[in-house]
């Protein structure tokens, strides 16, 4: 029998297609698991489900979520009316609303156990991919596919080729994950993965966190690639004994076809950085030490969970941040809000001189936390994006929440020391 | 529609890694009205900023690889529409972009060797669907592009995604 690769095997389950029409390249027809929309996106869904489907139900309301997570509260009239147009259509149709202040959908998805391994959802977001770091098939989709997935409960999917990648080595702090899915960022895209999926492997992803391995997973979108995947092992296993939900371990099957495989070793990685104008122009710290920032943003899907706010703690304590340095924070969600003021870390940030602004997406989608302004600010953010002029007309850098606190103190790029209380 | 020829005079934006934030950007994301999408398109891409007013009605884009990589917003390809674009031909798409066009009804060609494909601004191209082939037919010269899906061409013979929903 042919064998199936694992992200085969997750759209073979979801499909009415026979064996024979998996195969790379070929286009099936998918039920989905999950379709979600958010405060972009999300009202013109809703105009063109109207104006196509009038009158009519949509496929299953259980199996739809709205999740606004771009803009705060009402700090612009169309904003909010856009909001306001996901509420009114929800409560007409019961769908779920996990509404302002939750946080990112791609992050709740998980941190409230609404989907599972194995799953396949879609949703608003480019970086519904990061669902691949728990064995979920995410998949970001535009307006058009989500109104249509609304009424049908059904979605397209081009089947990608795979790329199996070992990750071989260990890496010590302050190397952390960001560093470490900067690294693999490059080598991917000298390598060329538009449209694939990627599988990781080696023995450092059993060492890896849920949260690691979103970081990991995050960047697969800006080398082009369809996703990033990590098999659900133990570990995700027992990250989803908090919702009482049994997972399956899937696994390829040893005879798939893969597309290629490659071994990138992160024996005693560096720390990285990605420079101006692309996510893929990454360096090693050395190349831009003593770069001079003024503006950094602790947030996003990649970086804005807990475990990432508390490397910032680390670095901060007993220190205070640059005055030059305007420094914010988004939690990715109320979640990780809850547990960073709960450990005490908020408060080391704020009394470091840190701001926290409401939890949800930062400045990927110019929501939460806004453009940065002219030519001066020179920014350095978690976030997965530094598009030339995407949030501002000024130099923008990605690194990890440790380099980005000892960024904040130096006021200019450094590497990270653990901080003292003084 | 059910065109098996599509021509149109090039205009080209041959640039790699051309981002959505590039094509559309994202401080004018609650704008949904596709002639208020229009004069936007490319505002962000350094040199072919004037784009959005230029007439580039019934033209074919010849662009590079990786094109619309990035975010899931559908104006990065309403815009094209709305500018009456006939077809996008490049190495490689974004595969969000891929299928946000492809929903909406703009075809989207891959040709992996399109680097190598002499042409020029103006040049009359015809695309043979069945045929997967190019021709300049300005230049007397061909290029084989990839072959494009049947389900992509159900969809875009229905007029669209959504066109074809209400039929389910």
């Amino acid at each position: 029998m042919k064998g199936l690769t694992l992200i085969e095997k997750i759209i073979r389950k979801h499909t009415e297609a026979s064996d024979e029409d998996i195969y790379p390249g070929n286009i099936v027809w998918v039920n989905v698991d999950l379709v979600t929309a958010r405060d972009y996106a999300g009202p013109q869904v809703i105009d063109l489900f109207q104006k196509h489907y009038p009158g009519s139900k949509t496929f299953d309301s259980d199996k739809i979520i709205f999740t606004p997570d771009c803009y705060p509260y009402g700090n612009d009239p169309k904003h909010a009316k856009d909001q306001e147009k996901i509420r009114v259509f929800a409560k007409e149709h019961q769908i779920k609303v996990t509404d302002l202040g939750s946080g990112i959908g791609s992050h709740l998805l998980f941190r409230r156990g609404f989907s599972k391994p194995g799953n396949m959802v879609i949703g608003a977001d480019s970086h519904y991919n990061i669902l691949g770091a728990l064995g979920i098939l995410g998949q970001g989709a535009g307006d058009v596919m989500l109104s249509f997935a609304f009424k049908t409960g059904k979605s397209w999917i081009k089947i990608p080729e795979t790329v199996k990648i070992k990750l071989e080595g260990r890496y010590t702090w302050p190397t952390t994950s960001k560093d470490l899915a900067l690294y693999v960022l490059k080598e991917l895209h000298e390598h060329g993965i538009t449209g694939k999926a990627v599988e990781f492997s080696g023995d450092i992803i059993s060492e890896l966190s849920i949260e690691d391995r979103v970081t990991l997973c995050s960047l697969i979108t800006e080398a082009s690639g369809m996703i990033g995947f990590v098999p659900a092992d133990e570990v995700t296993a027992e990250y989803y004994k908090q919702f009482n939900i049994n997972i399956e371990l899937l696994a390829g099957d040893d005879n798939a076809n893969y597309d290629s495989e490659l071994t990138i070793n992160i024996d005693n990685l560096g720390l990285y950085i990605a420079c101006p104008p692309h996510p893929h122009n990454v360096k090693p710290i050395e190349d831009v030490l003593g770069t001079p920032i003024n503006s950094i943003i602790i947030g996003s899907c990649t970086n804005g969970s807990a475990d990432d706010i508390h490397e910032v703690a680390k670095v901060l304590k007993g220190s205070q941040i640059n005055p030059n340095v305007r420094f914010g924070i988004v939690p990715a969600t109320r979640e990780d809000f809850v547990e960073i003021n709960a450990d005490g870390d908020m408060t080391v940030i704020l009394e470091a001189g840190g701001n926290f602004f409401g939890a949800g997406c930062s400045t990927c989608a110019k929501g939460q936390y806004g453009l940065t302004g002219g030519k001066t600010a020179v920014t350095l953010t978690t976030g997965n994006r530094n598009t030339q002029g995407k949030i501002g007309p000024a130099d923008v850098y990605l690194a990890s929440p440790a380099i980005a606190a000892a960024t904040a103190i130096e006021g200019k790029i450094a590497i990270p020391k653990v901080g003292e209380n003084k | 529609m059910r065109k098996e020829t599509i021509i149109g005079k090039v205009k080209l934006v041959r640039v790699d890694d051309i981002d959505t934030d590039q094509i559309f950007h994202q401080s004018l994301l609650t704008i949904h009205n596709p002639e208020e999408i229009k004069p936007h398109i490319f505002g962000n891409l350094e040199g072919f900023q004037d784009f959005g007013k230029e007439d580039n009605s019934n033209k074919i884009l010849v662009v590079g690889k990786n094109f619309g990589k990035g975010s899931t917003r559908q104006q990065a390809v309403t815009g094209f529409l709305a500018h009456k674009i006939k077809a996008i031909i490049g190495e490689s798409f974004g595969p969000i972009y891929y299928s946000n066009a492809v929903n909406a009804g703009l075809l989207l060609v891959e040709v992996p060797e399109i680097a190598s494909f002499d042409t020029d601004k103006d040049d009359e191209i015809e695309i043979d669907i069945n045929q997967s082939v190019i021709l300049n037919k300005t230049k007397y010269t061909q290029i084989t592009c990839r072959k494009i899906p049947q389900p992509v061409l159900d969809i875009m013979n229905a007029g669209g995604l959504l066109e074809l929903g209400e039929k389910f």
